[in-house]
């Protein structure tokens, strides 16, 4: 049956503008590492800071770009989950190299 | 069966059941010699025995997959195979080419043959695995090609399917790598990169999209499971196999002379290679709990099932253990490597073919399936073979860690053949399973001539 | 006539169309899906074996790090963020029937695509003059097998664009025919997830 709300507006892709205003914060992010790399600012806070920019991007990208926040709650979550268990690790791997 | 000409396929199976039995009886000779180590010198000494050990399997796989493309191609396109004939005239030119390199192997000293052969021209010979004269290598080349010409006109004729195009990628595979085994640059170093193009191009590649594909072709059959569903999964596997297995042949360029960066790429992408054997698991089990019929042949679900466990037990964890580079700097060469080979090589590629072979076989002899009294007798085949095997392999394990601790790891290393005398406790062990192994092979033959009521044919 | 419409028609109660929210549905090819964790699988193992083989050589790692150019791993970041929105706003056309209109974002896309891989070159052209190598130092080692391994991604994804593109424009796609098109689009946001995690790693974190 089609479904009578055929217009972006109610789409399981989200709206036009939605996606526009996704898109500026990401590249704010964007610009906020950048910043951090150019001024060589090393550290834990600044690793912190760093991931925890990369998975608010990330997670835009999966439940808003990738749709997954419609999806079965397993996909959203499987991606997550992704993220958090890389970027743990990362961080785990970080701190070992502190310690050295 | 459905089309007459699949019936070619009957003398490979056969071809390939009895070279088996060729192969195992020289894995029972070198089991002695392991700890008996005169037994049959000089007469057939063990690099002798080696050869031909290792040699009959794989020309007794390549008998089962030709086989396997035989009966299962015309099937798929729907259309008759091109070239009955072809097939059969290349049955006899690939049995007695390989009958007559395994009576020279036997019969005449290594560098006899190799002058006898044109080693001169081109030299060829003295490789593992690749042990074949030049002749035999050319003559595999000539066999191949034909067989793939049969097949790929049969396909072009007939319907295109993904198992079918699937199977035919992997054997085109097959046949580019093995062109390989006629470079064999001076250089050693590059002569053993090069090697691995067609051992671990084929086992960790294009052999596992040959297996994917029977796989798919008898659960089909068996299941009734829709065909999207096999074939999606059919898609998933064989990238899952090419993304780690391609790069994963990093694994074998660790120690031989290539730069260091092999060892990061090997050890990373060869870890996922269990990943797609796993996959294979997953989707066997899944098809058949799914399974929209009761088919009669209950031994080929067995062997189905059993080839998913097998494969991801001997190829995927087996090679998980060894394929990091700091544990294979230590275990490299080892009775360890002995104990994957043995077990990857059973439950992927043996327990393919004897998988089809079940499921068309009583097929090709006018049946639906077995009676159950001989399809009993399969499966205790089946399961004898398998449990022994996992023993080989446990034994060799445990050889191979006390090996590496006494040889490489310990803090006084002892000599080779030192450690051997201690190791040798799990050599008679790994014998006795050997034995259970070859009864289960003659359970296994015997199968086949037991009688009773066979289950007839759906034609519905 | 009515009343034998309604003898042989029992009548239906009368539902409104369920609204699209309410529907969990996973966009695009299962197979895909199953392909993307796979990638996702083996990049992470890749982020996380450079991590720890960082932390075995930070100093190593620090150093050269700082040769590398951010301004272009950022620009490129730009450039696979915008080309994602491009990509979602493509989608929703194909959403409201109107495939052809997507054509021209999915070529956007691709566009941006195509920066990327302009910029990696000069990237990749100024360090490999430099002496940069798989073989000048783990850290470089590192460096280059993982953002080539990005690199052949991002083709591959492009690749997938075309086609997406020419389904676009060939009116192929429609609210009742997303399969193709998401599909598409779910590898190609991938790629775009993977080098949010890979730029900070390798370009910044210190």
């Amino acid at each position: 049956m089609q479904s009578s709300l055929s217009s972006p507006r109610a789409s399981s892709h989200g709206t036009p503008r939605r996606a526009a205003i996704i898109w500026a914060i990401l590249i704010a992010a964007t610009m906020l590492t950048w910043t951090i790399g150019e001024g060589g600012k090393a550290g834990p806070v600044v690793t912190a800071l760093l991931f925890a920019i990369a998975f608010g991007k990330g997670s835009l990208i999966i439940l808003d770009y990738m749709a997954l926040r419609r999806a079965p709650l397993m996909w959203p979550m499987l991606a997550l989950g992704w993220m958090t268990l890389v970027c743990s690790l990362i961080g785990l791997a970080y701190w070992k190299g502190l310690a050295t | 069966m459905k089309y007459s000409s699949q019936s070619v396929a009957l003398p490979y199976f056969i071809a390939a059941i009895g070279l088996f039995v060729g192969q195992i009886i020289f894995g029972l000779a070198m089991g002695l010699q392991y700890v008996v180590g005169d037994f049959l010198f000089p007469e057939i000494p063990f690099n002798v025995a080696r050869m031909v050990h290792t040699n009959l399997l794989i020309v007794w796989l390549l008998f089962g997959f030709m086989g396997a493309a035989y009966f299962l191609i015309p099937e798929e396109t729907e259309t008759e195979l091109y070239s009955p004939k072809l097939a059969l005239l290349m049955f006899w030119v690939f049995l007695i080419a390989g009958a007559a390199t395994i009576l020279g192997y036997l019969l005449v000293p290594y560098s006899t043959l190799a002058e006898m052969t044109g080693n001169n021209i081109l030299a060829t010979m003295g490789r593992e695995f690749l042990e074949q004269p030049l002749l035999t290598k050319i003559g595999i080349v000539i066999v191949a090609l034909a067989f793939l010409f049969n097949i790929s006109m049969t396909m072009l004729k007939g319907r295109k399917t993904v198992i079918s195009i699937v199977l035919l990628l992997g054997l085109w595979g097959l046949a580019v790598f093995f062109l390989f085994s006629f470079y064999n640059p001076g250089n050693l170093v590059k002569d053993k990169f090069y090697w691995w193009w067609v051992v671990h191009l084929w086992v960790e590649g294009v052999w596992e999209l040959i297996m994917a594909a029977m796989l798919a072709f008898v659960l089909i059959k068996v299941t009734g499971v829709d065909r999207e569903v096999i074939e999606k999964w059919l898609y998933v596997i064989i990238t899952l196999a090419l993304v780690t297995g391609l790069i994963g042949t990093g694994h074998h360029y660790f120690w031989i002379g290539t730069p260091q960066y092999w060892q990061w790429w090997g050890s990373i992408f060869s870890a996922l290679e269990p990943i797609p054997f796993f996959a294979m698991t997953v989707f066997a089990f899944n098809m058949v709990n799914r399974r929209r019929r009761e088919h009669p042949n209950k031994a080929a679900v067995l062997w189905a099932l059993g080839t998913g466990v097998m494969a991801f037990l001997g190829a995927g964890v087996w090679g998980f253990l060894h394929t990091l580079a700091p544990v294979n700097f230590y275990t490299h060469g080892s009775q360890i490597t002995a104990a994957h080979g043995h077990m990857a090589f059973y439950g992927a590629y043996v327990l393919v073919v004897l998988t089809i072979i079940s499921y068309a076989m009583p097929l090709l002899r006018g049946r639906a399936a077995n009676s159950e009294r001989s399809q009993v007798c399969e499966m205790w085949a089946f399961w004898l073979m398998t449990i022994s095997m996992v023993f080989i392999t446990l034994f060799l394990t445990a050889a191979g860690i006390l090996q590496v601790w006494l040889q490489r790891v310990s803090d006084t290393p002892m000599p080779f053949m030192q450690v051997q005398d201690q190791i040798a406790l799990f050599y008679w062990m790994r014998l006795w399973a050997g034995v259970v192994f070859s009864i289960g092979l003659v359970t296994y033959l015997v199968s086949f001539f037991v009688k009773g009521e066979s289950k007839p044919l759906i034609t519905a | 006539m009515n009343t034998c419409a309604q003898t042989l028609m029992p009548s239906l109660p009368v539902q409104a169309p369920a609204p699209a929210a309410a529907v969990r549905h996973l966009p695009g090819d299962l197979a895909i899906w199953v392909f993307i964790f796979a990638e996702l699988l083996v990049f992470g193992v890749f982020f996380i074996t450079y991590a720890f083989a960082r932390s075995n050589n930070v100093e190593l790692f620090n150093a050269e790090q700082l040769a590398l150019d951010r301004t272009s791993g950022a620009v490129n970041t730009v450039l696979l963020l915008t080309s994602s929105f491009l990509v979602v706003r493509a989608v929703q056309f194909a959403q409201a029937g109107e495939s052809r209109r997507a054509a021209p974002w999915l070529a956007g896309a691709f566009a941006c695509g195509g920066g990327f891989v302009v910029v990696k070159l000069f990237e990749y052209a100024e360090k490999i003059a430099a002496g940069v190598s798989l073989s000048s130092s783990t850290f470089h080692m590192f460096y280059l097998s993982l953002t080539f391994f990005h690199f052949m991604h991002v083709i591959l994804g492009m690749v997938i664009l075309v086609a997406m593109w020419n389904g676009a424009r060939n009116g192929r796609y429609g609210p009742d025919n997303m399969n193709g098109i998401e599909t598409g689009a779910a590898y190609w946001h991938m790629v775009d997830l993977v080098w949010l995690i890979l730029f900070p790693l390798i370009y910044v974190m210190r």
